[in-house]
């Protein structure tokens, strides 16, 4: 086999995109500032004081629900900032399209809570995985009761 | 330059390519609009005539929150034969609005970020405090 025939040949397969890697990064909003996360004062700052340093969380959470039926509430801020490394490699097998894809990226966005009680002062706030500072989900209340 | 030779090169070249997309959910907010709100004084119906219907509400015991949110997501991708480099970036304008038992405004918290969403390469910082800066003071209501 010539050079010319085995180069058009490896291009050729090259070019059905069989093997493919790639390098990427995934940014989902902004990071909370850590300096002003760490100033903030459990038993000081209030929710205005925080959502002044802070701005609009993500989520919120009811917290602490009393029978009187007053809670506090636990809000959430999340992002993404991953850059990372993957291979896809894909082929026909028998009639069947089978793929492998493999990604260096993580799936559990980092986050931080704060949680205020029904004085809406802060008790206390945790930096970590959303996925570790969020308690299991429960079934939610029906809409009637 | 023999025919084949030129075939291969031809390939090389023309094989890579890039692409751009841009996605978006909602209006962006209107950061004038939320300005004139006044906690202790703007009420749940003035808010929703104001911002129209939230996105979610959620109870918080005797009080309720308003989420009102939006986002925008540009995407970079260069194909390079075997191997691919992208950068995908997501912002969001964000508004909670905290209302008492009363449905008067207590609180709201604000975000503004769908102006600064940036097309890039994966190797490129995109929360650069310049181009915030930049962008912000472009759109109303948000820069200082």
């Amino acid at each position: 086999m010539t050079r010319a025939a085995l180069l058009t040949g490896l291009l050729g397969l090259l070019a059905t995109g069989c093997v493919t890697g790639r390098y990427g990064q995934v940014t989902i909003n902004e990071p909370v500032d850590g300096a002003q996360l760490q100033a903030l004062k459990p038993g000081e700052d209030t929710l205005a004081s925080c959502l002044d340093a802070l701005g609009a969380p993500v989520r919120v959470f009811e917290y602490r629900v009393a029978p009187d039926r007053t809670s506090g509430m636990a809000l959430l801020w999340s992002w993404n900032q991953d850059r990372g490394w993957g291979v896809r490699a894909s082929m026909s097998l028998r009639g069947a399209s089978v793929s492998f894809d493999y990604g260096s990226q993580n799936l559990d966005l980092p986050g931080c809570v704060l949680w205020f009680g029904p004085d809406l002062v802060l008790e206390r706030w945790r930096e970590g995985r959303v996925g570790d500072l969020l308690p299991e989900r429960v079934r939610p209340a029906p809409a009637l009761d | 330059m023999k025919p084949l030779r030129s075939f291969a090169l031809l390939t090389l070249l023309t094989l890579p390519a890039c692409g751009l997309a841009y996605q978006s959910t909602n209006e962006p907010l209107d950061a004038v609009a939320i300005k004139e709100l006044v906690p202790g004084r703007t009420t749940a119906r003035e808010v929703v005539e104001k911002l129209g219907g939230p996105n979610e509400v959620v109870q918080l015991g005797r009080r309720t929150a308003y989420r009102y949110d939006a986002s925008a997501t540009k995407s970079a991708v260069l194909f390079l034969l075997l191997f691919n480099l992208g950068n995908q970036d997501t912002r969001q304008d964000r508004l909670w609005v905290f209302f008492d038992e009363n449905d008067v405004l207590s609180h709201y918290g604000t975000t503004y970020g769908m102006h600064r969403v940036q097309y890039a390469m994966p190797w490129e910082d995109v929360h650069e405090p310049e181009d915030n800066a930049s962008y912000d003071a472009d759109r109303p209501g948000v820069g200082k």
